[in-house]
């Protein structure tokens, strides 16, 4: 075996060609070069003798605190393959590990939000091929039988909101006092469970709406005001309790909506349509405001 | 330099003043309290405001009025709490717990939140405070399956996590067997780096067997603060060993001995004078304060 850099002071091979005591000594200890660690690795396998010499120089506390280190890892676990993939994207580990304990991307919590819409899209779909009876004929840009929607436009951003409402609200968080003695941003926080909770929810939103019988547009016009309600929200949030916030945003939806399918023909689509989206983009861009100048609010711990 | 000067230069932790309502119930009436490195055991019976005192050193509550320093920083300054909070370590009285977690994703999940962000770090970290609590071999074990006492465990780990300068420990002994108490007490006295250590508790004897001070709280106020020889002696001559129950005396009680233990101004019929502990100059305190 030859020693990458030779010099009175390094650990140098042994003239048999087996490591000198001590180069195994340094490579026992961690101080060995990379070169001769690895011709140390490369020499271990294949030789009973340098095995047992090396084992001589192992530290049995740092080997045990090692061994310890990686059962805890392996214990830990790496989360998944949602988590690996996402880590793959570029999303760091530990705020994945954050999302952990975000209730609202949980399994059982994601297969409620499909089976909401499956019933309401398949709701849709019935009226639609005239399995269910419809009610009062009418057109929308072309679209005929715009209020068989209703069910779904009403229920879809609100599964969103709901969504990052039990991402945010204290009471579907059991460790909650711990996350708000921490020191750990309270305002990064709630923004990395809200915006998961609303890309876990939007894209089964989205991915329904286009599997409708209703215009093309429609998974697009459902983004803004699923946002914007989020955002509002949060933003009342700032200011009232997280839970009176969550009801006001879901209120202020279902009342526009509610009232547009019982008093117009063109059912709720209308909230959907240029004028609506226009709305929807000032609230939101509203809200981000407040929560920008009120953020302060989540770093005492809204979650007191 | 006179003692109280001393004490407030030297003092970790300084609280003056401070009060905390809760609609109408006082929690907290204008306490003034010192805390040192080392242990202080905060006594007092249920509702004398010990976890609202801890939960607003903890920098979770807010208080109405008065001031709170750890470390010469103030909590009231963004900046600073945060500070504070990288310095601290928080065990609730009612933690809950993600019960689909295994031990180790709960710990490294409190271990982000703790700003420990390298991933290797942090399985260091969880793979301490493990074997520091002796749950490593529960480590891959759901929350859901661990008994009462191996979570109180479980949430003393956590709060170990990082290696707090100010440990907060409400009613950390609760739900733990004898032989689990005394490991506690072990843990305690063996913490490295002398922090702050704050524990409320009923349990009096955990208070004489690991704290070098003590903080009676009654109805908000804090009604003595010394070490726990001195809480005893409050009750120095005023208590009593006899055969027969004294009517007379404030609080009595039958010992394993068969013989009445009293506390009291009055001297039953043939009494006689036993050494107090730190739970009878509490009883005492508790009794005068008319808290009980």
């Amino acid at each position: 075996m030859t020693n990458s850099s030779p010099g009175p002071a390094e650990p140098v091979a042994g003239a048999d060609g087996h490591p000198g005591e001590d180069l195994l000594a340094s490579y026992a200890a961690g101080r060995a070069g990379t070169v001769d660690a690895w011709s140390v690795e490369a020499h271990l396998p294949g030789c009973a003798r340098c095995r047992a010499a090396l084992s001589a120089y192992a530290d049995a506390e740092r080997l045990a605190r090692n061994r310890s280190v990686l059962l805890t890892r392996a214990a830990i676990g790496d989360g998944g393959r949602a988590r690996r993939v996402l880590r793959r994207c570029g999303i760091p580990d530990y705020v994945l590990g954050l999302l952990a304990a975000a209730p609202s991307l949980r399994r059982s919590w994601l297969l409620s939000v499909v089976g909401v819409l499956a019933v309401v899209a398949a709701e849709a779909v019935a009226v639609r091929y005239g399995w269910i009876e419809a009610g009062r004929p009418s057109h929308l840009g072309g679209y005929p039988g715009p209020g068989t929607l209703a069910p779904f436009v009403m229920v879809a951003p609100l599964l969103v909101l709901a969504g990052v409402a039990v991402a945010f609200l204290p009471m579907f968080d059991p460790a909650c006092r711990l996350a708000v003695a921490a020191p750990f941003s309270g305002f990064t926080l709630l923004l990395v469970r809200s915006v998961s909770a609303l890309a876990a929810a939007l894209i089964p939103v989205v991915a329904a709406a286009f599997f409708l019988p209703g215009p093309g547009w429609l998974p697009v016009a459902l983004l803004l005001p699923s946002l914007a309600l989020s955002a509002f929200a949060l933003a009342v949030a700032t200011v009232l309790d997280p839970r009176t916030a969550a009801v006001a945003a879901a209120i202020l939806w279902l009342v526009p909506v509610l009232l547009l399918t019982t008093s117009t023909a063109r059912g709720p689509l209308l909230i959907v349509q240029p004028d609506a989206q226009f709305v929807c983009a000032a609230v939101l861009c509203a809200c981000a405001v407040v929560l920008y100048l009120r953020h302060d609010r989540f770093e005492w711990g809204w979650m007191r | 330099m006179d003692e109280t000067t001393l004490s407030v230069r030297t003092a970790a932790v300084r609280v003056h003043g401070l009060s905390r309502r809760y609609g109408s119930t006082r929690a907290l009436d204008g306490v003034d309290l010192t805390l040192e490195r080392g242990i202080t055991g905060l006594l007092g019976p249920n509702g004398a405001g010990k976890t609202t005192l801890l939960s607003v050193l903890a920098t979770v509550s807010e208080p109405d009025g008065g001031q709170v320093s750890a470390f010469g920083l103030d909590p009231a300054d963004g900046a600073e709490r945060v500070e504070i909070r990288r310095r601290l370590g928080y065990l609730p009285q009612e933690l809950g717990y993600h019960r689909h977690f295994t031990v180790a994703a709960f710990l490294d999940y409190v271990a982000i939140l703790k700003e420990i962000t390298d991933r290797r770090r942090r399985a260091e970290e969880v793979a301490r405070v493990l074997a520091v609590t002796g749950l490593e071999d529960r480590a891959r074990a759901r929350i859901r399956t661990l008994s009462g006492g191996m979570r109180q465990r479980l949430g003393i780990a956590q709060a170990l996590l990082g290696g707090p300068e100010l440990l907060i420990l409400d009613e950390p002994t609760a739900g733990l067997d004898p032989e689990q108490r005394l490991r506690f007490r072990e843990l305690l006295s063996g913490l490295a780096g002398d922090p702050v250590i704050v524990l409320s508790t009923h349990q009096a004897d955990d208070i004489a067997a690991i704290c070098p001070k003590v903080v009676v709280l009654l109805r908000g106020q804090v009604h003595f603060a010394g070490t726990p020889a001195e809480l005893a002696v409050t009750a120095a001559g005023r208590v009593w060993g006899a055969d027969e129950r004294d009517p007379h005396a404030h609080l009595s009680w039958r010992g394993g001995d068969s013989r009445w233990r009293h506390i009291g101004d009055e001297v039953p019929d043939g009494a006689e004078l036993v050494t107090p502990t730190v739970e009878d100059g509490y009883l005492l305190l508790s009794h005068a304060a008319g808290a009980r």
